[in-house]
């Protein structure tokens, strides 16, 4: 119903608590879009490096997923939030948990794509590029919805979500088809459906996400209608 | 000024029982001398239920609250347009007097006022001026009320003793025992736990959802907890108009109107 | 001066700023100076009191309250009479003052405290409060006295009433405003009348505040002379009815206390003794009997 909240609380320090969460949660997030892509990265340069990199990080967005669940209880416990405070609170725990399981994908296509390394490059490696695209786009767009409190574009979300299955799906075919095929990079194929499924996982969960914005902006709940 | 409800809305079956127009507000204005004290108020409560009056100082709501036992006549200079109902019948029709309205009606103030009396003698008051001498019926009357108010434990071995020496809680658990003593429909009470500490209040409240079983209950509150606690219905009142009348739950999770949200989130004035 | 005026003193006199000793001395006089006013208040009432019993109490005997006054010049006898015709006199005055006076104390205080009425009313009280006692007698010698073509205890009565009426309207209009309107509001919620809440709430809870003012009318009535004087006159025997004349202790004592007889002059002394034992009495009684009950 209301995009944005008209006006500071009466009491400081309570506009502060509800700041500082939504800070927290756009930390977060800003460091699991950088690990995603670092991860991406690791896979589609056959650089470990990246691949290194990424999976020290998620450490740090472990961390973060606590504080917000600390501070999310300390705001509810404090200042008793109704209304748009409420599902502000709820949702932002609820999205820290969603972007928990983002990280850890990434940290899985990180892993995925070190044993993909070790073996010879194949080309159906770009087979994954519009996958990795929507996957990563999803997840820039359910971001960008809780910072903007924007109902409109966590929506859209869902319907993407539904592109994605198929891709996975059309993906995993394919590759089933190749091991047949050319049972010599059976190994990267299997890999490579690993990975495709942790980008649909991304995908679900930026859905998620989107959900809880929804609620949070709008108090609809959006979730499991149509299934 | 938003769209003032005249039903509550919703209605689901929670609300089938007992009536859902017991008492109506139409069109009601009031004036203490030249200023206007309520616009255009529009409300339809249903009975066996209770109903929050939320709002800053100033709203309105005590001001409707006491026109409901036409306890404003009291004071010099008050006038009112439009009406209220109760039970289908005008409260200011010629036929209904006063003091029998007031009989049906109890009402619990902020401050709690026991008479400087016994405790027995506060519950039976109202008892006695409508006449009755029976001291059966007067001590059952007072057992009844006291157990409904929470206090029989407490007192019972010193109903006669002034009820001026009770902790401030228990005065007030009494002033709401003398309210019911006359077994009236209608409870009206005026911000009852603000004088008490919490544990006081949360005794206050436990009546309050107890009594819900026999009595139609108004309360006026400015502490917004206590009405997502209390109450079925919440009514927000702002500069003496309705702003929204919503079930209790929708309006402390999503409110309808953005003052409504302003006011209770705390980002008021 | 001690520790806590020495500028290094403690955490209370952190900065330098201790209590000046010239504000100390100064709140020491002050205090001594109303100690010291308010004993001397005392003095007066103690050496009446001193002197009265001092006087009065040789001559004590029952013989007082059973005989009549001796001829002048001879001894023996009591004042028997006197006592009774004070009795029966502000018996009257209250049998007039006390309904008038409450009734329309209620009125003015519950039912139309703005009205031209009630305002006037007020006024004349206030107006009446400080007429001279002597106006009272005057006055019932004129409206009473002088139609029923003689003196009487009525007329002494009902110049005393005079005289206390104002007291006891104002006094009780006091006692009723001092009455929460909390408890009216209670009450009338309840569903009960303006009478109801009248009589069983405001008047109890204000009885105390109004006997009290009962009692100060009735000391001032029991020793008032002026109005007494020329409407009851006085008697040397035994009351037979309120229309006759009558003595009283007042008017006794100034008849005595100006013969020049030791005797009469002691029994004077016997009769002051008498009048402010009984009056002191009544008081006590009252503020024991009408204590409030529920506080």
């Amino acid at each position: 119903m209301h995009t944005e909240p008209s006006r500071p609380h009466t009491l400081t320090n309570f506009t502060a608590s509800l700041d500082h969460l939504r800070g927290s949660v756009l930390m977060m997030s800003s460091l699991t879009q950088r690990n995603l892509k670092n991860s991406i990265r690791g896979l589609m340069d056959r650089d470990d490096d990246w691949c290194n990199n990424s999976i020290a990080d998620d450490e740090e967005i472990d961390l973060l997923e606590m504080q917000i669940d600390r501070e999310g209880i300390d705001v509810m416990s404090r200042f008793q939030p109704v209304a748009s405070d409420l599902r502000e609170v709820i949702s932002s725990i609820k999205i820290g948990a969603n972007i928990e399981r983002v990280a850890d994908q990434a940290v899985n296509i990180a892993r995925r794509a070190r044993k993909i390394n070790e073996h010879p490059e194949v080309p159906e490696l770009h087979f994954l590029d519009e996958l990795v695209k929507m996957a990563v786009s999803m997840f820039d767009d359910a971001v960008r919805s809780f910072a903007e409190r924007n109902a409109h574009l966590a929506v859209e979300l869902k319907a993407r979500d539904k592109e994605l299955d198929r891709l996975n799906r059309e993906l995993t075919d394919k590759m089933i088809q190749r091991m047949q095929d050319d049972s010599a990079n059976l190994p990267t194929y299997l890999n490579l459906i690993f990975v495709s499924r942790c980008l649909e996982r991304i995908g679900d969960h930026a859905a998620n996400m989107a959900e809880d914005v929804v609620f949070a902006v709008r108090a609809e709940d959006i979730r499991h209608l149509g299934k | 000024m938003s769209e003032s409800p005249t039903s509550p809305p919703m209605l689901t079956d929670d609300f089938a029982p007992g009536e859902v127009n017991f008492m109506k507000v139409e069109d009601f204005n009031f004036f203490y001398g030249k200023k206007q004290a309520l616009h255009g108020i529009n409300l339809t409560i249903p009975s066996r239920k209770v109903t929050a009056f939320i709002g800053p100082s100033g709203c309105g709501k005590s001001t409707l609250l006491r026109n409901f036992n036409r306890m404003n006549e009291l004071i010099p200079g008050t006038r009112h347009e439009g009406d209220i109902t109760i039970h289908g019948t005008s409260i200011y029709d010629p036929s209904v007097e006063v003091i029998a309205l007031r009989r049906r009606i109890g009402m619990v103030f902020q401050k709690s006022n026991p008479f400087p009396m016994s405790i027995y003698g506060n519950i039976v008051y109202p008892l006695r001026i409508a006449g009755e001498r029976d001291r059966d019926v007067l001590d059952g009357a007072v057992e009844r009320c006291l157990r409904s108010a929470a206090l029989w434990e407490e007192v019972k071995d010193r109903l006669h003793e002034s009820a001026l020496s009770l902790s401030g809680g228990q005065m007030q658990r009494l002033c709401i025992a003398r309210a019911i003593a006359s077994r009236p429909e209608i409870l009206l009470m005026d911000e009852p736990c603000s004088a008490l500490d919490p544990i006081a209040t949360a005794k206050v409240e436990e009546l309050i959802i107890e009594l819900r079983k026999d009595f139609t209950i108004l309360i006026v509150t400015h502490n917004m907890h206590q009405a997502s606690r209390v109450s079925d219905l919440t009514a927000f009142f702002y500069l003496g108009s309705l702003v929204e009348y919503d079930i209790t739950q929708k309006i402390f999770t999503n409110p309808s109107s953005q003052q409504t949200e302003d006011y209770i989130t705390g980002r008021f004035g | 001066m001690n520790s806590l005026t020495k500028a290094s003193g403690n955490f209370f006199t952190q900065d330098g700023k201790g209590t000046s000793p010239l504000r100390l001395i100064r709140n020491g006089l002050l205090t001594g100076l109303c100690i010291s006013l308010s004993l001397l208040t005392l003095l007066p009432l103690f050496s009446i009191v001193m002197l009265v019993v001092k006087n009065g109490w040789p001559l004590m005997s029952p013989a007082l309250f059973t005989e009549l006054p001796p001829p002048p010049g001879l001894e023996g006898g009591g004042f028997a009479n006197a006592i009774i015709g004070t009795v029966i006199m502000v018996g009257i005055a209250l049998l007039l003052a006390i309904p008038l006076g409450i009734l329309a104390a209620i009125h003015i205080t519950e039912y139309a405290p703005e009205s031209f009425l009630s305002k006037s009313v007020r006024m004349v009280a206030k107006l009446l409060n400080g007429i001279p006692s002597i106006i009272c007698g005057v006055f019932a010698f004129a409206a009473i006295v002088m139609t029923m073509h003689g003196f009487s205890a009525l007329a002494g009565g009902v110049a005393l009433s005079i005289l206390i009426l104002p007291t006891i309207l104002l006094t009780s209009e006091q006692a009723l405003l001092a009455v929460p309107g909390t408890y009216r509001e209670a009450s009338l919620g309840l569903g009960a009348t303006s009478f109801q809440t009248i009589l069983r709430v405001v008047l109890p809870d204000a009885l105390p505040a109004i006997m009290t003012g009962v009692m100060l009318a009735v000391a001032r009535a029991a020793g008032e002379t002026a109005p007494v004087l020329f409407t009851a006159l006085f008697s040397a025997n035994w009351i037979h009815s309120i229309m006759e004349p009558t003595a009283s202790l007042p008017v006794l004592i100034y008849n005595f206390a100006a013969l020049p007889f030791d005797y009469q002059v002691k029994m004077a002394w016997s009769a002051s003794l008498i009048l402010v034992t009984v009056v002191t009495l009544t008081n006590v009684l009252a503020q024991i009997f009408f204590r409030p009950k529920h506080r």
